[in-house]
């Protein structure tokens, strides 16, 4: 009771201190608010890049196995000689694995390449031509919009047929009748019987709506006949990823007759390990713009020490009045402390009021928005510089020796 | 027993070299409800004998007690809260908040006390209103005569209910007539039975209290009681 007595008090002649001084206050926290400007900045574009990055590859599916010649993540230059000896994945491989895998949802090959596509007289160029089966709708997340996806009938080979992306889609027929029409996929002829949903772009470099999808059929007998083949496998259930992913490497071992002792000669890539290369780029970027940000608060919290130096010698006598009344040492450290505080508080304010058109600017760039994590985070470091850069001046008034302070004119 | 009893108390103070004597073996003792008045010339040590009253300071040697506490070994907290229980300072600069009202600078005893806010109020405006300014409680110090402000202190000095009223030169920036005003409020105090001090080169001041003690080059020149 007594404690929060003197706190309101003390919380009382620090505010009236505050506003005693509003210029110079408002120009001694220039420092906290560039400060608080820059961690919110920083905070949210961070958090901007994250939130973006994630969007884009949960395209890949936070469930589904890639299993390709290739490692996504190839880390030296002997690894990846290495890799490039390794042999393709063929279509016998992909068809022995899905005979043999029963743990997972879907199986579906797949084969890009690019092709121009052309519908009248329009014409697309690289175009993304993706040749795959009818588990691909499962694998590839993917949604359909109009019309249906190929069947399984249709995938190994017989009818040409095409499903195509959203922008391909408004780019060859701007709003023409789509289902049924016929489009030449590099020189041969296509009926689409589908189109894609929206999915946007994939790490912000390319779109995946401009694509066709045949079947694969149709790719190996028109356009590659021996293509390296990429395995998408969609587990279906994230718990199980692990035990799939050893299932599928057991497999793919056996498939591919590799020696036992022997390293695999594949790669089982997720969409996890463009998280984790991710993270360790964020997170230097983190770093260093936290030794940024460091220092701007340190910069504003020596200038926040002097004015609260200059602030003590100002009220000396004031110091000397409350002491000899009563004011313990720990009245007077708690009013200069807390005015300290309030100091960097406002202007903690004033950088988060800042930060947020800011923000709003930056949104152009990126998903981003302002967390309440990240207010409390730049309130709580003005409140942590306020009391750091408080406590010597603060200190110096509390152990005033009472009859020289009041001698003090 | 006494309410102050000073034993063979000693201040020095160090100013480079060389070693000032403010204070030499002074033994004193004050009874409850006496009137003193503290008189001497500048550089007699009257004020670092009102600082160590007063428990702003503490003496170099010898012992201070008050009110049956040996003030002479306390440490700094330990003086806070003696001043704030014990004495009511009354000085002559007035000393009051500049920013603060009547009411608060009143307040700000109790609240080192830790009262609680509708107590404070209350006993704040009692004391107030016992130096007859009931009706200014919500004026700040600029906007208040000499003589009121000094008032103010003088209820602030009040508010805690101290043992002792230390009253250093309070005529000091006043005419004399508001003085007079003044030392009315002290020896209708004096008269009701609180324990005054009062340090004053005045001798129309100093024979308003009912005992002078005379100071010397740091030593008790003389201590006789006023014949009225």
């Amino acid at each position: 009771m007594r404690f929060i007595i003197e706190l309101h008090e003390a919380l009382l002649i620090a505010w009236d201190a505050v506003r005693a001084n509003k210029l110079r206050a408002g120009l001694t926290t220039l420092g906290i608010v560039v400060g608080i400007v820059t961690v919110t900045l920083m905070g949210t574009a961070i958090q901007g890049i994250q939130r973006g990055f994630r969007q884009s590859i949960s395209v890949l599916g936070t469930d589904v196995l890639y299993v390709q010649r290739f490692d996504w993540f190839i880390n030296s230059h002997a690894e990846w000689l290495r890799q490039q000896r390794r042999r393709e994945i063929t279509w016998s491989q992909f068809k022995a694995l899905e005979r043999q895998l029963n743990s997972a949802r879907a199986v579906a090959p797949m084969v890009d390449i690019r092709e121009a596509v052309k519908y009248k007289n329009r014409s697309a160029t690289g175009v993304t031509i993706i040749g795959t089966t009818d588990q691909f709708l499962v694998t590839g997340g993917v949604g359909i919009s109009e019309g249906r996806f190929i069947t399984p009938e249709e995938s190994e080979g017989g009818r040409p047929v095409c499903v195509v992306g959203a922008q391909t889609a408004t780019n060859l027929f701007r709003g023409e009748p789509i289902l049924g029409s016929r489009v030449y996929v590099g020189g041969h002829p296509f009926e689409v019987v589908g189109v894609l949903e929206k999915q946007g772009e994939f790490l912000g470099a390319f779109s995946l709506d401009n694509q066709v999808v045949i079947p694969i059929g149709q790719l190996t007998a028109h356009f590659v006949p021996f293509p390296d083949y990429t395995i998408q496998v969609k587990v279906g259930d994230e718990s199980r990823l692990e035990d799939v992913r050893e299932e599928v490497r057991g497999l793919m071992r056996k498939i591919r007759h590799v020696q036992p002792g022997d390293d695999d000669d594949f790669a089982i890539n997720q969409q996890d390990q463009f998280i984790k290369t991710f993270n360790r780029v964020t997170g230097v970027i983190a770093t260093v713009g936290l030794f940024i940000t460091g220092l701007s608060l340190f910069v504003g919290g020596i200038g926040i020490m002097n004015i609260m130096f200059v602030s003590v010698a100002e009220r000396t006598r004031e110091i000397g009045i409350r002491k000899a009344i009563g004011a313990k040492r720990r009245n007077i450290l708690i009013q200069f402390l807390l005015e300290s505080m309030c100091i960097c508080l406002f202007g903690g304010c004033i950088g988060l009021a800042l930060a947020a058109p800011l923000t709003l600017a930056l949104r152009r760039l990126m998903p981003a928005t302002m967390s309440f994590g990240l207010v409390g985070l730049s309130l709580g470091v003005s409140l942590v510089v306020g009391v750091i850069a408080g406590f010597m001046p603060a200190w110096r008034a509390a152990r005033l020796n009472p009859v020289e302070a009041l001698r003090n004119e | 027993m006494s309410l102050i009893r000073l034993d063979r108390v000693s201040r020095y103070y160090r100013m480079g070299a060389e070693t000032i004597r403010a204070l030499e073996e002074v033994s004193l003792t004050i009874d409850r409800g006496e009137y003193v008045a503290i008189m001497g010339p500048s550089g007699s040590g009257k004020s670092t004998l009102m600082n160590l009253l007063g428990c702003l300071d503490t003496p170099t040697s010898g012992v201070y007690e008050l009110n049956g506490l040996n003030v002479s070994e306390m440490d700094d907290n330990q003086l806070a809260e003696v001043r704030n229980r014990e004495i009511g300072f009354v000085f002559q600069t007035f000393n009051l908040l500049p920013r603060a009202t009547a009411l608060r600078n009143v307040e700000l005893p109790l609240i080192y006390a830790g009262l609680a806010a509708e107590e404070r109020r209350q006993r704040a405006l009692e004391a107030l209103e016992r130096v007859g300014l009931g009706g200014r409680v919500n004026h700040k110090p600029m906007e208040l005569s000499g003589g009121q402000g000094q008032r103010v202190a003088i209820a602030r000095a009040l508010v805690n209910r101290p043992s002792i009223l230390l009253a250093d030169e309070p005529t000091g920036n006043l005419d004399s007539k508001t003085g007079m005003e003044i030392m009315a409020i002290f020896n209708d105090l004096a008269a009701t039975g609180h324990t005054i001090i009062l340090v004053t080169h005045e001798e129309d001041i100093a024979h308003c209290a009912r005992r002078i003690i005379r100071l010397r080059d740091g030593r008790i020149a003389s201590d006789d009681p006023v014949r009225k």
